[in-house]
């Protein structure tokens, strides 16, 4: 055997054994997952959240403040402000859920039920039918009661970890160079430059995406708290909890297209559900109110705020919240499109990088050698 | 360099690097910086080890930062298709190089190479931009510096062209 032959031998034998111990990993993390999900909701958190807090920590660094105290310094506040609008929050949304509850309870569905059984018998004049159709309304509308107590169970336990993320999200400021130098120092030296090149950009540009869908969605939600806040002033209170529902429309345009519906389905429910008068008045002036914002939204705020590297096919957004949802429910449906749209940075940076950088870096080194041994 | 996962981080004692911030000191752009900033430069740049003949940068290659020579020595080579392969220079422990890649991603315009067992240290440009907005006393340090071995570059190289066509007439006129 030449060593060339040995040489290529060995090479293939070495790429056979990262393929074996990558396929082990995969399998591993997908053997693991229902045991680690804890562990990885709370470090995914924490990454969010230290993307989301680095600019600020940052600019309290180059004001004087000691990196450590920075990061505590707006720890501090934000969990501040947490406890606040817990406290100011939650009590009544308990308050609002326990009395959509009694509504429901106390014959709302009663008479809808009867409304819809008179509209299908008038029209259809079938009694079977018009029994089937309440039926299986009332099934549907229990079992979302019974999801939304499931979510709520989560939101309790998410709230159990509440004293864990700040302290990995502390680290994950503090550290996050050590991290990556750690991460970084593994790497051969031919592909150090390429790797750490490819990290940087990632880095940036997954930064940019977050924070921007965050400034985005937080923009969405007070606009439309405002608006529903002027809505309830004219009409004389059509939308009650306006500022959860407002929250919800924030959230929602994390999610393209079916984002700014998602939005508006609670204010347009809680409205026929209140049952004012001018409804139908009221529900088109919601519908408008949703359009304006998804409209200031797309001409104004996105094209600032969100990064224009991550546009992505409506297929896409749509495959990926079917998987998320598969996975991790409500959250996962939340969080699909813009872990979607991290993969996608991680996949064209990667892309750049193979493309601009000479990647027969082992046959250089071999040119070089020659070339010494020549000297 | 220290594990991030097990290390302490609270209770570290740090060993100080004395001649690495010797070494760093050397350095034009850092040769302004006090002892305390150049710990902020040492938090921030890689240490790597590199073999004899093995390429350290390639010329064409995206430039992300400069390379300080802390053990061994590093040539600096020029690869042309017509006058194939030309050395430029030689380095050694203090010398640096690639420092324009630390203001934009233009490509390498020669290959850097170990010429024999060597440890250098990288500082780079996406590092330094981050200084830059942590530290902007620290960083406009740094740039000011930067600006300087720029600039004196220029000027000698203005002296070399006004140079060329002097000589050029006194070979014509000879």
């Amino acid at each position: 055997m030449d060593s060339y032959t040995f040489q290529l031998y060995s090479q293939i034998l070495k790429t056979f054994w990262r393929i074996i111990l990558i396929a082990l990993g995969i399998a591993a993390v997908v053997v693991l997952f229902p045991f680690m999900k804890d562990v990885l909701t709370i470090l995914i958190i924490s990454a969010l959240l230290s993307i989301l807090l680095s600019p600020v920590v940052n600019l309290l660094e180059s004001k004087g403040l000691g990196r450590s105290w920075a990061i505590l310094a707006v720890m501090v506040l934000i969990l501040g402000l947490l406890v606040f609008s817990f406290q100011m929050i939650v009590p009544r949304l308990i308050r609002s859920i326990n009395a959509l509850t009694d509504r429901l309870q106390s014959g709302i569905i009663f008479d809808y039920n009867q409304k819809i059984e008179d509209f299908i018998i008038k029209n259809f004049h079938n009694a079977e039918l018009a029994k089937n159709v309440t039926a299986r309304l009332n099934e549907l509308g229990f079992q979302l009661l019974g999801s939304l107590g499931a979510l709520f169970k989560s939101v309790g336990s998410f709230l159990a970890s509440i004293v864990i993320i700040p302290v990995v999200t502390f680290f994950m400021i503090k550290d996050a160079r050590h991290f990556k130098r750690a991460f970084i120092s593994k790497v051969p030296n031919q592909y150090f430059e390429l790797s750490l090149n490819i990290l940087y950009k990632i880095e940036s540009q997954v930064g940019k995406y977050i924070q921007g869908q965050a400034i985005d969605a937080l923009i969405v939600g007070i606009l439309s708290i405002i608006g529903l806040f002027i809505i309830n002033l004219v009409f004389d209170n059509p939308v009650p909890y306006f500022v959860f529902v407002g929250t919800i429309a924030g959230l929602g345009n994390l999610i393209p297209y079916v984002g700014p519906v998602l939005g508006a389905i609670p204010a347009l429910a809680l409205a026929i559900l209140s049952n004012p008068p001018h409804l139908g008045l009221i529900l088109i002036w919601i519908i408008i109110l949703f359009i304006v914002v998804q409209a200031i939204d797309n001409a104004l705020i996105s094209p600032l705020v969100v990064s224009k590297s991550v546009n992505m096919h409506p297929l896409t957004v749509i495959v990926a919240v079917v998987i998320g949802g598969k996975i991790a429910g409500p959250v996962g449906m939340l969080l699909a499109v813009p872990f979607t749209g991290v993969i996608k940075v991680v996949f064209s940076q990667v892309t750049w990088g193979l493309k601009n950088y000479k990647i027969s870096f082992p046959s250089k080194i071999e040119e070089y050698s020659v070339l010494n041994r020549k000297r | 360099m220290e594990n991030p996962i097990w290390g302490n981080g609270i209770f570290r004692k740090k060993k100080k690097e004395e001649g690495i911030f010797a070494l760093l000191k050397q350095v034009p752009i850092f040769s302004d910086l006090t002892a305390r900033e150049l710990v902020e430069i040492e938090k921030i740049v890689h240490r790597r080890k590199y073999k004899k003949g093995e390429l350290i940068i390639c010329k064409g290659d995206p430039g992300l930062g400069m390379y300080i020579v802390v053990e061994g020595s590093v040539e600096i080579v020029d690869e042309d298709k017509k006058a194939g392969q030309r050395r430029l220079a030689s380095l050694t422990k203090g010398s640096f190089f690639g420092d324009l890649a630390l203001l934009d991603e233009s490509p390498r315009s020669a290959s850097a190479t170990a010429s024999e067992d060597s440890e250098i240290i990288g500082f780079f440009r996406p590092e330094f931009l981050d200084l830059i907005s942590r530290k902007p006393k620290l960083g406009l340090k740094v740039v000011l510096a930067l600006a300087r071995v720029v600039g004196e570059r220029l000027r000698r190289t203005n002296e070399l062209l006004i140079k060329i066509p002097e000589e050029k007439g006194t070979s014509s006129n000879g």
